[in-house]
């Protein structure tokens, strides 16, 4: 952790750089970088395979929140869940601060589609549950994080005992008690209704802003994918490769408003037309056409 | 009236108005139009129950037993009876959970455990457990704990009969455990034994819980059949010896304690598993 106040200084830095340069800088080796070479995954065997990503490249800088948009079943569950570490790439390889993933580690959190708080266990035992599993539990943490996320007197309840937006605030809380360096969050906001959601981007924009983390954010939503992100990478159809990357280049502290922006309209307007063909292919492979 | 569930409206729609009788009313209805039914039958002789008994000399019985009586001439107690069953059942049923449990855990979660082990026991599974009797009375040495005497052979069958519904509830429950949370965990720091402990064991519980309640009740009902055959004490061999010495109120009274004490274990099963589950929403 002792790399984070040097990352903070080279962020302020890199803000200054064109993100040409940014992305130029592949021998950074701060804490949170991701560096994704070549990618290939297959599944199946031989004569039933499924190519879902084919030479994907990509490079996130440490701090950098980059969402990853796509079409459903373009294989971007397939690349987050190669740097989570749950899947080897067939090809090519995934760097994490330079270093080949080997497995799952609490420095990558992860935030599944479906909220995955462990049912059985109250939401103070799942947040805690990351620090539990090295014995450091820091009660003070703990405690602000219930605080920040508004889980405050909700310590004992069971995970259905919550709304679904209170679920995803103490999904996140777990996350962020662990501390990682880099947040893998795969379309977390897809199952809430339109205001929780909101709020729930907000929250999120908040808790970026405020550490220093890596964020790579999965949707298939062109809204949030501009509203959250540094950087837009746009996905091909499957076989999945980067079709497109687009620089978000709105200001920051960001809130919800900002969607009414003229240039949030324009960069928008951008990534549906890269993201249209890809959606109108995503669809004719879905019905069998291809 | 606005009150009371739909199905009473409804049932109160078709009777024309007439008052609705409470909930326990209705179930003391239930139990005594039983009785009545069996009275009905034996005093006008339908089928051949004329030769069986009154529900009324039953009944007398039944609280003379409860009251410490020996069921038959020089008999035990009903008591007696019903704690070698109790016994047998429970030793059975245990001696199942330890066993299944963790094979099942094994075998749900790991291909080459499930490989190695499941074809031979599914094989094992459609064989009625009380077919065991006989290979069991071969097997089983004589046991005794001081002087009472170990009845091996019906333990062992109790054990096989409760074994597979605790075996395989444990390892479907295991088997359809969401991968997330493996992921989730190990996530956020949890080696494999943390997985285990954390994940796979709470996640399986409510299936080791209706695989106990299913246990449980096979257990009463191969102890029954195992004490027909290898005799008492035990609430199986005074039903058989009841209708032996042509006292079928005898016959009766085993018939209902063993259904009694089904229903009261499942219930202690059921009460354990809110237990262990406080998270469970039922």
């Amino acid at each position: 952790m002792s790399e984070h106040n040097t990352d903070t200084t080279t962020r302020s830095d890199t803000d200054e750089q064109s993100a040409e340069q940014r992305r130029s800088w592949t021998e950074s080796s701060g804490s949170g970088t991701v560096n994704i070479q070549d990618l290939t995954k297959v599944y199946g065997d031989d004569g039933d395979e499924l190519v879902a990503v084919d030479g994907m490249d990509l490079h996130i800088e440490a701090e950098e929140f980059v969402t990853v948009l796509g079409p459903s079943g373009c294989g971007k569950s397939t690349v987050m869940e190669c740097i989570a570490g749950y899947l080897d790439p067939t090809e090519g390889e995934v760097l994490v601060n330079d270093e080949p993933v080997e497995g799952p580690d609490p420095s990558r959190g992860v935030v599944f589609q479906e909220n995955r708080l462990f049912p059985w266990k109250t939401i103070s035992e799942n947040v805690r549950f990351g620090p539990q599993m090295r014995d450091d539990v820091d009660e003070s943490r703990v405690a602000s994080l219930f605080d920040q996320m508004g889980l405050s007197g909700f310590e004992d309840a069971y995970p259905h005992e919550l709304s679904g937006g209170m679920q995803q605030r103490a999904e996140l809380a777990r996350l962020l008690a662990n501390d990682p360096d880099i947040m893998l969050m795969d379309e977390p906001f897809s199952g809430l209704d339109a205001m929780t959601k909101e709020l729930m981007q907000e929250k999120l924009l908040d808790v970026w802003e405020d550490d220093d983390r890596t964020v790579l954010f999965i949707t298939h939503d062109v809204e949030e994918a501009i509203l959250l992100a540094d950087r837009v990478v746009v996905m091909t159809a499957r076989p999945g490769q980067v079709k497109d990357v687009i620089d978000v280049d709105l200001e920051r502290p960001r809130s919800t408003d900002i969607v009414t922006t003229d240039r949030f309209n324009e960069l928008q307007r951008r990534a549906s037309e890269s993201i249209h063909d890809e959606a109108e292919r995503a669809m004719e492979q879905a019905e069998g056409r291809v | 009236m606005s009150t009371g569930s739909i199905s009473d409206r409804l049932v109160e729609g078709f009777a024309g108005g007439l008052p609705s009788p409470t909930r326990g009313v209705r179930k003391l209805v239930s139990l005594v139009g039983f009785v009545a039914v069996w009275w009905l039958f034996y005093e006008f002789g339908v089928l051949n129950f004329e030769h069986f008994v009154s529900p009324v000399t039953t009944i007398v019985e039944f609280a003379g037993a409860l009251a410490g009586q020996p069921l038959t001439e020089g008999g035990d107690t009903i008591y007696l009876h019903a704690v070698y069953s109790g016994a047998r059942v429970a030793v059975g049923v245990v001696a199942a959970a330890l066993l299944a449990i963790p094979l099942g855990l094994v075998v749900g979660t790991s291909d080459r455990w499930e490989n190695l082990l499941y074809p031979a026991l599914e094989a094992l599974r459609p064989i009625p457990p009380i077919s065991w009797l006989p290979i069991a009375i071969i097997v089983f040495p004589a046991l005794a704990l001081g002087s009472i005497s170990v009845p091996l052979p019906a333990l062992f069958v109790v054990f096989i009969g409760s074994f597979f519904p605790i075996f395989t509830n444990t390892i479907e429950g295991a088997r359809t455990i969401e991968t997330e949370y493996g992921q989730a965990a190990r996530s956020l720091g949890a080696g494999s034994g943390d997985v285990f402990r954390h994940v796979v064991l709470p996640a399986t519980l409510p299936s080791i819980i209706t695989g106990l309640s299913l246990g449980v009740g096979l257990g009463w009902i191969t102890v029954v059949a195992a004490e027909l055959l290898t005799g008492g004490p035990g609430l199986g061999y005074i039903i058989i010896q009841g209708s032996r010495l042509l006292q079928n109120q005898v016959v009766v009274i085993g018939m209902l304690a063993v259904g009694a004490l089904g229903y009261a274990t499942s219930a202690l099963v059921e009460a354990l598993g809110n237990w262990l589950m406080p998270w469970s929403t039922e």
